[in-house]
Formats: C-alpha cells, structure tokens, sequence
C-alpha cells in the first residue's frame, strides 16, 4: 500500500509540487474564484501549500484516507479505493450531487463551478504514474525531499525514526497515522497541523462506520414496517368483520 | 373565482422567471446562478427542495395508513388530496434535484451503479419506487374520468392495499435516510443537531409534519375554493399530531442528555438561537396550542398552528442540511436571489399542477367549480361587428401567459452578462485616479491594492484611439475591465505570453501567417521565426530564456528558472558560488539554520544536482548587494 510522508520542517514553501501536479495533470491556469477557499485547493490546484506563521509551510492535498468517507458517501460508486491506496475518480459515473464533498472530514474535493459540465475534482495520487510505476509528480520534484513517496509502512517508520531520532525537532504525533481510520498521506511537523480540520481533533473511528448502522437498518427498517402495517391492517380488518356480524358492538368502536 | 385566478397568475408568473433562471443555470453551471462554494458545496436547493419537499410530502404516507391501514374512514374524504400532494412533492423534488446536479443526465446512474453503503444510494431509490408507488395509488383517480381505463383501474384499487404498504415503508425509509445523510458529517453538524439516531428523530417528526401538512392544505384550498373546511376532521388531525409533537420533543431532548451535550444549550452561540427558535416553532408551541381544545377546533386556531409547525420542522431540515454546519464556510452562505427563484417555480408549478388535478379530477369529495367550465364561459360576441369578446377561459389563459412571459423577461433582464460570463472572477475594483495618470486597482482581487500606471498602458498598448477596447470590452455586458491577470497570465500561472492573435490580428501586428512560418511546414512553434528574428532588442545574448512554447513560465517557476539560471551565470561571472542558492533569495526560511539531518539531505540533493544552501544568512546578504543585476535581464517590448 503506496502513502506520502509530508514533513513541514523540510518543506522551503517553494510550490514546485504545485506546479508538477498542474502539469502532470494537465489542469487549466489558475485565477482566483469566487466560490475558492482560502487554503489554496481548487478545481484547478489539487495540491497548495499553506503558509502558517514560523514559517512553517504544510501542503495540502487530499489524504487519501484507508476507509474514505467520499467513496463511501458517492452513492454511484465514482470515487474508489485501489488497491495501491489511490482514493481515484471516475467522471463517467458522477451524477454530479457533491455529497461526497459534503462527506470528507478534510474538506478536500473541489468542483468545476464554472462549468456547465462539471466534474468533482481533488488529487488522485497520480494514479496513471503509480500504474507506470512511476511516483506522484508531486514527490518526484520536490527539491528538499520534504515530501517523499513510499510503502506506508515504511513510510510510518521513517516518520518514528526521525520523530525518535531528533528529540524536540517534531510534535510527537503522526497526523494522518489513526485518525478516521488512518489515511495514506501523513505528515509530521514541528507546528500544530490540527487546522488541516479547522482545530478539531478527528476520532479513530472510519468515517464509513458512522453511516453503517442506519445502513444496515434498513431492510429491517423495510420489511419490518410492511409486516407491522400488514399485521395491524390484519388485525383490524378481522375486528371489523367480526363487528359486522354483531352489530351491537358496534358502538364499542366510537372511540379511538 | 378571483381568488383561484390571481393565485395562478402569481403562479405563472413565478414559473416564467424560474424558466429564464433554469436557462442561465444550464448554459452557464452552478457558479454562475448560486452562491454554492467550494466551503459550502450544499444549499437551498437541497436543503428547501429535497430535504424539506420530501418532509411536506410525508402527508401521504400518514394519511394512507390512517385510512387504509388503520381504517378510519372519517379521514376517507381528504386522503385522495394527501396522496396528490405526496406525488407532486416527491415529483417536485426529483425536478429541484435535477437544478442541484451538476450532471443531472447522469442521474439514472443510480440505477446501474450501486453503492449500497451511500445513504444517498438509498434516498434516491426510495424516490425512485415511492414515486411509482404514489402514481398507481393515485392512478385510479383520473382514470375514473376515462371509461377505457376502467381494468386498470379496478386492478390497482385491488392492488391497493399492497401499495400502501410499500408506500409506508418506503417512506419509512425515505424520510429517515434524509437524517442518514447527515450521519457521515459527525465533525460538521452542530452537536445540539448531530445524533446517532437523527433517522429516527426525522421519522418522527415527519409524521408530525404530514399531519400538520394535511391540515394546512384543508385550510388552503377551502380558502381559494371557499369551500367549508372539514374543521373536525382537522381537529383530529390535531389531536394525533400533538402526541406526535410531544414524543419527537421528548426524544430530542432524551437524546441530548444522553449525548452529554445539554451544555451546548447555556453556549450562547448564535446555533443555540436557532435551536431554541426551531424547537418552539416546531413542537413546543403547536403541541401546547393543540393541547387547548378550543384551538384544535376553530379555523383561526388551526391557522395558527398548522403553518407554524410546517415551518418549524422544515426550518429543522435547513438547519440540518447545513445552516448549522461547523466550520465549513470561511464565508455566510445566502442562497442567490436565482437559487431562490428556482425553488420558488417548482413549488409554484407543483401548486398549479395540484390546482389542474383538483379542478379536473375527483379528488375532494366536493369538487369545486371549475373556474374555466363555467357557464358564463362560452364565448360572448360583440353584436355589432361580431367580433370574439372572448370567454373567460381564453381570457384567463391569456393572463398566465403574459404572467409567464413577462415574468420570463423581467428573470432575463435580472440575469447580469457580468454575474453570468465572468465564470467567477470578479471584475477589480477601481477607484479614481489617485495623482495624475495613476489609479489604484486591486487588481489580484485580494484586497491590497496597487498602483497602476494608466496613462504608460496607454501609451504602451497603441495611445488612446485603439487601445482603449484591450481591457474595457464594450462588448460585455458591465464589464469595466479585465483583471490584471487576463494580460499578465503569468502572475497566476503558465500562460500564453507570446499571443499568437495579437501578432495575427489586423487590429495587432497585422503578419500573415508566412511571415514566420515556413510554407511547407506544419505550423508549429518550432516552424516559425525566432523572436529575436524580428526582435532583435528582446533577448540580450546570453540570455537563459529558451523559446519552448508558447506558454511562459509562471511566476513561481519563472522565478525558479529564469531567475536561477541567471544566477547560475552570474555566479561563476563574478566567482559568487552561492549566488544560485536558495538562501540568496529566500532569506527568511529556516533552511538557513544550521541542521544536521539537513545537512544530510543537501549532500545527497547536490550530488542530484540540486542547489541547496550550506550557509547563513550575513554571508548571503553581501552577495546579494553586490551581484542582483540591477535592471531585469530581459526586457519584453511591443513591435
Ligand atoms: S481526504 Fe477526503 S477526499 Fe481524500 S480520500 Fe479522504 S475522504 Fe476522500
Ligand atoms: S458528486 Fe459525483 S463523485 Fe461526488 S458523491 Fe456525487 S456522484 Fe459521487
Ligand atoms: S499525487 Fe499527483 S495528483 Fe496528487 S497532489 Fe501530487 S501531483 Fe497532484
């Protein structure tokens, strides 16, 4: 299973994986938007680089969580996670109802606004070149290694090396190691990261497990319901045909 | 019937505006016709047209198993209109979400595709079969009119009691699912709203809500028809749904306290207002004014109460479908006047369809007069020159369709070229000339302004007959002028900097395509004349500026390449090694700190051929004084 390893206390802030990813794949100039959020992401920009005071500067892309709440909240299936780890897209099957963007607790999809024929659209973890063996454009460029490209495991290794060998270098926490479930792009830095989700600490729970009860209800839910209805139209219906008979009690059903 | 007409033509005329928004909506996206964001990706139209449309459908359900399921017949009389109402919401629904989609064609995908553990997966199946369940329950009432269709008839008054069986269970599903698709968004739904069981609490307050719904049409429609109103059987419904309110509020706030979060309540944020707000408007008040008899059973009481519920439960659905959403906008959502009007029209034309199907069909016990079969509605002639005054009919359809018409250009008219074809980017905003031929511009549109030499684009861009029309283009519609970016691409991103049309137009250098182009070659970039075949003062010799393609570098890479290279020139001209290092520039950042692991790392990345600093800041600092050219190496001029 492929994952990034982000460390911000390498990272110069010089937007070389930006520019990677807009070429790598093929996306449009960038102008500033109305409907763009302030960190840098948009349809456009599947990666931007955060500046936070220090300074200290934390890319942004999407995380590609193990159990993604987007490919599990997309009710036709678009949004996928391959075995490699990539949470992929597939335009062809999109409806188009954002409710995946409603789902990622990381807030990453973005969607073509301006178009009349719009497509939902975040980083894919350069699948084609993963297929061609190839890494992420991002990690590739990256001039200082601050964002390398490995197997997660040994990624998450690398990660308690340094944080074991550098005493007081990093906070002592991997972002990304556990959290909804964990997710394949990681970082470690020496600044708070907990604004990646707006100062929320995330629980370890998968963000799929919150919906998977109710979902499991539901034919429950279904044939239980018809049997009560069916049951009690049943049981009423037998009452009345008996009342028929005796038309004396008759009154007995005045009240309800 | 004045009542009726009127009401219709401020129908029609909703739906004609409604129709010049839809156009605008499709030909140009989401962007242009909402205030949807990246921050806020859900609005009005889910949260008014699907979530609370299902919600007010939730009258059908209700009543069919009060009727056919429990068999109290006195509610036989108003259950044929409950029905009607469910159909054309959930119709209403399927057409607000075809507005919301981006790629509504694709909306049957649902039925191939499946995802069983969307949420989504689910509601969009329930209004697939609860739609089909609606229509043949509600099937037998127009077919009564067709005497050919009576088999299908009298089979589906036989399939009744099935159907509404499916129907309950379906809406069951339905209207709990719509709080399923909020359980995924634990770290978004406010706390006060956020409930494991959110399916059940929206359950249960829509049978509240499809009885209060049931009760505010009675009330509507004997108003337009001044028909009398079933006022007991209303009270009934009443009664039922006071115990409905009682419970869903008695849930809530078990809920709550089993949460641990009643202390939200004393958070004094603006959500625990609302709270507070939908929770009386909802339940609270209505269930305490039907626990007073005297209300249930007078008109102005049920007035009171039936709207008030109906608006407190759907508010409940706003807020959950994203009013009180946690920290995902930076900005307010408010819903655009156009994603207003294009929820406006679908009620409006789900109101006149129900109007078409009253009027026409057997769905009150008492069916009113219908305005247009008057008597008084043939056509009456002028005496004297025989000419057609008219019938009341033609007269009345006359009136809608100028209502529409009208109504369709003012919503065009509404619709700014500027809104509609900037695709989002705001024109910069101006202010006047500050100090002769300079204004002050913001324009990167984020806020810092910066001045603009006026008068030298002028005189740049060919004095001030022809170069006015190069930023301010009369041709679109308020647009006072391009960004600075439109011109220089470059400040966003790889951009065409050679422009190709400029050099091609009459209006620019005015070349044929030969004139640097070779005859027989494809024409391409490589084909053509250098620029410094015609240029000959563009680039100096020994510049690092390579023509690749039309596309020139952005300003991160542009710097990163132009500038480097220069600096990697310069650095063996003057014998400055560390003029191409990364500190030269970025002084500021912590590379320069002394750093074992780095240290490292920059051996490895050097022997790459990747320059990275070795060391601090003073040391740079001379260097920097002493080699940075002082005029920009190149220098780009108009032919
Ligand atoms: S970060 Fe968001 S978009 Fe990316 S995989 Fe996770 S849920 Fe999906
Ligand atoms: S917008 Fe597309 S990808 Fe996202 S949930 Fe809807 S159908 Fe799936
Ligand atoms: S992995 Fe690929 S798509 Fe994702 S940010 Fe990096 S370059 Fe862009």
């Amino acid at each position: 299973m492929k994952a990034i390893l982000t460390d911000t206390t390498l990272c110069i802030g010089c937007r070389d994986c930006v520019v990677a990813c807009r070429k790598a794949n093929a996306l449009e100039p960038e102008v500033p938007r109305r409907w763009e959020t302030r960190d840098g992401l948009s349809a456009r920009n599947w990666t931007s680089i955060v500046e936070r005071p220090g300074p200290v500067y934390v890319r942004k892309q999407c995380r590609h969580c193990l159990e993604p709440a987007c490919a599990s909240a997309c009710p036709v299936g678009a949004l996928r996670r391959t075995p490699e780890g990539a949470v992929v897209y597939d335009g062809s099957k999109c409806m188009g109802c954002r409710y995946c963007m409603m789902a990622c607790p990381y807030g990453i999809p973005r969607y073509d606004w301006d178009l009349a024929v719009p497509y939902v659209r975040k980083c894919i973890l350069c699948y084609d070149r993963l297929k061609e063996g190839k890494q992420p454009a991002c990690t590739e460029i990256c001039p200082t290694e601050a964002t390398i490209f490995g197997d997660r495991e040994a990624l998450l290794q690398e990660a308690r090396r340094r944080i074991r060998e550098n005493p007081g270098r990093y906070a002592d926490k991997i972002w990304g190691e556990t959290e909804v479930g964990g997710t394949s792009v990681f970082y470690i830095s020496d600044a708070d990261l907990s604004f990646l989700t707006r100062g929320r600490e995330l629980a370890q729970t998968p963000m799929p497990a919150h919906t998977a009860s109710a979902m499991h209800a539901v034919p429950f839910a279904f044939f239980g319901m018809a049997a009560t209805m069916a049951g009690i139209s049943w049981i009423i219906g037998r009452r009345m045909d008996l009342q028929q008979k005796s038309p004396e009690d008759k009154k007995d059903d005045d009240h309800e | 019937m004045n009542r009726v007409r009127n009401f219709k033509l401020f129908l029609w005329a909703l739906l004609g505006l409604g129709a010049a928004v839809g156009t605008a909506r499709f030909m140009f996206g989401l962007g242009a016709t909402t205030n949807l964001s990246d921050a806020v990706p859900w609005g009005l139209w889910i949260g008014f047209d699907v979530m609370s449309g299902v919600a007010l459908a939730a009258g059908g359900f209700v009543l069919t198993a009060t009727v056919y399921i429990f068999r109290l017949e006195r509610f036989h009389g108003i259950v044929r209109a409950a029905v009607l109402t469910a159909f054309l919401g959930y119709v209403a629904v399927a057409v607000g979400l075809l507005f919301d989609l981006g790629l509504p064609w694709n909306i049957w995908h649902m039925i191939i595709f499946w995802n069983p553990h969307s949420p989504l997966f689910e509601v969009g199946w329930c209004v697939m079969l609860y739609l089909t369940v609606l229509l043949l329950e509600f099937f037998p009432v127009p077919a009564e009119s067709f005497s050919g269709l009576a088999k299908v008839r009298n089979f589906l008054v036989k399939l009744r009691l099935p159907l509404v069986i499916a129907g309950i269970s379906l809406s069951t599903l339905h209207q709990s699912s719509l709080g399923s698709l909020f359980l995924i968004m634990p770290y978004h739904v406010h706390p006060l709203w956020y409930s494991p069981i959110l399916p059940v609490i929206f359950f249960l307050s829509a049978i509240a809500l499809g009885l209060m719904m049931v009760t505010f049409e009675g009330l509507i429609s004997s108003y337009l028809y001044r028909r009398a109103p079933e006022t007991d059987i209303l009270a009934k419904l009443g009664a039922a749904a006071r115990w409905v309110l009682l419970l869903y509020l008695g849930v809530r706030f078990t809920d709550l306290a089993a949460r641990g979060q009643l202390g939200h309540l004393a958070d004094g944020g603006w959500q625990v207002t609302l709270f507070w707000m939908e929770i009386a408007l909802s339940a609270a008040i209505p269930a305490a004014l039907l626990f007073i008899p005297r209300v249930r059973h007078s008109l102005a009481g049920l007035w009171i109460v039936a709207p008030m519920a109906v608006t407190g439960i759907v508010f409940n659905r706003i807020n959950v479908g994203g009013l009180v959403h946690q920290q995902r906008g930076e900005t307010l959502y408010l819903p655009a006047w156009t994603e207003i009007a294009i929820s406006a029209a679908v009620v409006a034309a789900a109101a006149l369809a129900f109007l078409y199907f009253v009027e026409k069909f057997h769905v009150w016990e008492r069916r009113p007069q219908d305005p247009e079969a008057a008597p008084a509605a043939l056509p009456r002639f002028d005496v004297a020159s025989f000419a057609s005054l008219g019938s009341p009919l033609v007269r009345s359809r006359t009136l809608y369709s100028l209502a529409f018409v009208f109504a369709a250009a003012f919503g065009f008219s509404l619709l700014s070229g500027e809104a509609l074809s900037s695709r989002g980017v705001d024109p910069a905003p101006v202010e006047e000339a500050r100090g002769g031929d300079t204004l002050w511009i913001d324009g990167n549109l984020d806020g810092f302004g910066t001045a603009f030499a006026h008068r030298r684009h002028v005189e740049r861009l060919g004095g001030d007959s022809t170069s006015c029309a190069l930023c301010h283009h009369l041709n679109v519609p308020r647009d006072r002028q391009s960004g600075c970016y439109s011109c220089h691409r470059d400040m966003y991103s790889v951009s065409d900097a050679f422009g190709h049309d400029r050099h091609a137009s009459p209006a620019g250098a005015a070349l044929g395509c030969f004139d640097c182009h070779a005859p027989d070659a494809v024409k391409s970039a490589q084909s053509a004349k250098e620029c410094a075949d015609c240029h000959k003062d563009l680039i100096p010799a020994g510049a690092v500026i390579e023509v690749e393609d039309y596309q020139a570098a952005g300003y991160t890479e542009a710097m990163h390449q132009v500038c480097l290279g220069c600096h990697q020139q310069q650095a063996e001209a003057v014998e400055k090694p560390d003029l191409p290092r990364c500190g030269t520039c970025h002084r500021e950042h912590k590379l320069l700190v002394d750093d074992p692991l780095l240290a490292q790392r920059y051996q490895r990345l050097e022997s790459r051929g990747v320059i990275v600093p070795e060391v601090l800041e003073e040391h740079f600092q001379g260097i920097r004084l002493a080699a940075l050219p002082q005029e920009p190496v190149t220098q780009i001029d108009e032919p």
